[in-house]
């Protein structure tokens, strides 16, 4: 069966990358996982990657030929049709062999058995539209503090919670706690929650790109994200997810307000004298805040930060890449701090934006 | 990891560098403590049906016995020999009190195992006390002071005086050993009239492999290979290799002796009886040896980023998976949770013959990261200081996870060595 279209080179560069995400990296899977799948009808290309648990599938136009249904080795062809030159690139599926070919080169490749390709059906359920630009934002927010440790599956997820006035989205790894209100947006019915793995999140918020709008279905096992010519498609994770609200302490006796980007910077000067896992100190007092990181036989760092501070003095330790990921993602010019002791979760916040918080675990220095 | 890590200067060309190897050490420990012994061919390792000889003395080596030998030939070699279950804990506490000579005489000591190191004596080298003198001194006060006798290679460099101490060993004979000189010198100036006449199997880092590929060459005896054009052997065996055999073939080792090299890897590995194919056994032997490598790691005051487990099949292929945390982990339930998702990747339904978990890419714990499991007080980090303090005060068996508690028979723990030459016989 042939199959025969045209395309810009960079459009299908995108396309086979996009879909290429979800495609299997680890051994011992079935080997046309390693594939993509390609699609014909018409003009239209279909192309789809999958690993069972992810699927992302990317429509784009095509000049097309003669259509029909060809697998091809994922990150062989993307490779090969990211390196033609600039323009047109015709490809072609002739027996067992496609052949890609943009004057003056021509590559033929091995196809993989198009037949040994998993039936994948999106997700079901009634489709709800999000706004595309504030639901990336609330991705990015949340995601790194997602664990990416598998031996923790549900904090691999981000909790997707209907609350009263809309959604929330919840992550965590057990040292750091995300959590991101999107009021209005009433995507799921009262109680409910889903666990969607933050891989799936984070791909989908690659490929938003300038779109306006996510198209979401949520089935009983299944999430599906549309945005643009691009479906994410990703297996829920069953599980509880852990109480987080009895984490985040109610009562917060000391109150540190610091601009973000001065923070920001500070706290990334300072890291570099934090090495071999060692913590970054945050000595708080009614002068202010000083940033300290001492790496035993290499050195110290030091750095006075403006801020005012309410509270009894204290000084806490953080891990550093944990505070900068905090602090990199809240909104707003001006943040708080808020702490009870140096052993009790911290709470950082946008200064004026109730919809965000961070609680983060400090370091216990022995 | 090791901010402590300080180097001696590398050689100079004088005659300052010893290479000490314990004779037949496992064994010497065990007839230090069981002289009536001395007389007997004794083996030293895995008593059981899988297990491997560790060490074995110089009589039962007259019968052809040899350490890494499976111990089900030992016992036909000689049926007769004594076969004794290695006791890892006293051998680690005697190599340490035999360290502690070795810095008496120089703080550069490099350790290579339990009973080998190497010492830099350039600096205790003045007047007369010639190195040579300072080996005998050494060897004399070991026997004194710990009943034990060690073998001393004195040359210009590391790698010569390794060669060195093979021709002061005891060799063993049909009418029992025959005692070595205990120290062999390599005098400044006669390296290569030693060197050239061996064979290249004999340097440091030529297996079989690249035996071959030199004997394909032609290359036989360390001064053929000292004879090649250097690019010749580079481009037989590459850069690296080719470069540094061919500096060793004209005897020249420019290593210093490294001091304080910490460790790199804490881990425990166990051959079992039988094969084991249940799924719950398996967890429970890996809980347990996540819970020996946590208290190691504790000890030590690190933490691991990377935990790799090792199967070893029933035919015996091995495989080893790892993952690469962002936390570095000490404690014994996140490394079993670990090391769990590795091997439940892993098909053990051929049967697993030998079980491993050990923890890598160590940092010096400078802080705890605590998590929100601590935040009512009741951690897992702190449980296993409590486990840690009262092993301390009541020992080993005191206190451990309790899946690896049956009832009537108490606790099965792991302690460092045990099991390290397969199963013994009552397993």
């Amino acid at each position: 069966m042939g199959m025969k279209f045209r395309c810009e080179r960079d459009t299908l560069v995108e396309a086979l990358s996009a879909a290429g995400r979800a495609v299997t990296t680890r051994g011992g899977a079935l080997p046309v996982l390693a594939g993509v799948r390609l699609e014909l009808v018409g003009d239209q290309l279909t192309v789809t990657g999958s690993d069972l648990d992810l699927t992302i599938t990317v429509v784009i136009e095509v000049a097309g030929g003669e259509d029909g249904i060809v697998v091809v080795p994922s990150k062989l062809v993307s490779d090969v049709v990211r390196s033609l030159r600039p323009g047109s690139v015709d490809v072609a599926v002739d027996d067992d062999d496609v052949r890609i070919v943009s004057s003056p080169s021509e590559f033929s490749i091995r196809t993989i058995p198009a037949d040994e390709f998993p039936e994948l059906s999106g997700a079901e359920g009634d489709a709800v539209t999000l706004d595309a630009g504030e639901f990336r934002a609330a991705i990015d927010q949340v995601e790194k503090a997602a664990s990416s440790d598998d031996a923790r599956p549900i904090l691999t997820g981000v909790l997707m919670a209907a609350e009263a006035d809309g959604l929330r989205l919840v992550s965590t790894d057990s040292y750091r706690l995300s959590v991101r209100d999107l009021s209005g947006t009433a995507i799921l019915s009262e109680g409910q929650t889903v666990l969607v793995p933050s891989r799936a999140l984070k791909e989908l918020s690659r490929v938003v790109g300038d779109q306006d709008q996510i198209t979401l279905r949520l089935g009983e096992r299944d999430a599906g994200f549309e945005v643009g010519g691009v479906s994410i498609t990703t297996r829920l994770i069953e599980g509880d997810f852990p109480n987080y609200r009895g984490l985040i302490p109610q009562n917060h006796p000391n109150q540190l307000t610091v601009d973000r980007e001065t923070l920001l910077d500070a706290v990334r000067r300072v890291r570099l004298l934090a090495q071999e896992s060692t913590p970054v100190r945050l000595a708080m007092s009614d002068d202010g805040l000083e940033l300290v990181a001492v790496t035993q036989d290499v050195g110290q760092a030091h750095e006075a930060v403006e801020a005012s501070y309410n509270g009894t003095d204290l000084t806490v330790a953080f891990n550093p890449e944990y505070l900068i990921d905090g602090i990199e993602v809240a909104p707003g010019d001006e943040i708080t701090l808020e702490t009870v002791d140096e052993l009790k979760p911290a709470l950082l916040k946008a200064a004026d934006d109730p919809n965000f918080l961070y609680l983060l675990m400090p370091v216990r220095v022995s | 990891m090791s901010p402590q890590r300080t180097e001696g200067s590398a050689p100079d060309g004088s005659l300052g560098f010893l290479h000490v190897d314990m004779d037949a050490f496992f064994v010497s420990c065990e007839l230090r403590r069981r002289p009536e012994l001395i007389a007997e061919p004794v083996v030293v390792g895995g008593t059981g049906d899988r297990g491997v000889v560790a060490a074995a003395s110089y009589v039962a080596r007259s019968y052809g016995i040899h350490s890494a030998m499976p111990t089900t030939r030992a016992r036909r070699l000689c049926p007769h020999a004594v076969f004794l279950n290695g006791d890892h804990a006293y051998y680690g506490e005697l190599s340490a009190k035999v360290m502690a000579l070795f810095r008496d005489v120089t703080p550069l000591v490099e350790p290579l195992s339990l009973d080998e190191a190497f010492l830099d004596v350039r600096g205790a080298l003045h007047g007369h006390d010639r190195a040579a003198t300072i080996a005998a001194a050494l060897r004399a006060r070991v026997l004194a002071e710990e009943q034990l006798t060690c073998s001393v290679g004195v040359a210009t460099n590391k790698f010569l005086a390794k060669l060195a101490t093979e021709r002061a060993k005891p060799k063993p004979s049909l009418s029992g050993p025959i005692f070595g000189t205990g120290v062999h010198v390599i005098k400044a100036g006669t390296e290569l009239d030693f060197l050239h006449p061996l064979a290249v199997g004999d340097l440091w880092g030529v297996g079989p492999a690249t035996g071959a590929k030199l004997s394909r060459m032609g290359i036989e005896t360390v001064g053929d290979l000292a004879a090649q054009p250097k690019e010749r052997v580079t481009a037989a065996l590459g850069s690296a290799v080719g470069r540094h055999l061919h500096l060793l073939s004209h005897g020249r080792d420019e290593r210093p002796v490294v001091v304080g090299q910490g460790v790199k890897s804490v881990g425990h590995e166990e051959t079992f009886a039988h094969d084991l194919f249940a799924e719950d056994r398996l967890s429970r032997e890996l809980m347990r040896m996540a819970d020996a490598v946590a208290s190691r790691l504790r000890a030590a005051n690190v933490a691991g980023r990377t935990i790799t487990v090792k199967v070893r099949f029933g035919d015996f292929t091995t495989i080893t998976r790892s993952v690469t945390l962002a936390s570095p982990i000490d404690g014994a339930r996140a490394i079993a949770q670990e090391a769990g998702v590795l091997l439940a990747h892993v098909d053990t339904s051929p049967g697993v013959r030998l079980l491993g978990i050990s923890a890598s890419q160590l940092v010096t714990q400078h802080g705890q990261q605590l998590s929100f499991d601590d935040v009512d007080g009741r951690s897992w980090s702190d449980a296993d200081g409590v486990v840690d303090e009262i092993r301390e005060r009541f020992g080993g068996n005191a206190i451990g996870p309790a899946t690896l508690s049956k009832p009537g028979s108490g606790l099965k723990r792991m302690e460092r060595g045990q099991q390290q030459w397969g199963p013994d016989r009552d397993v």
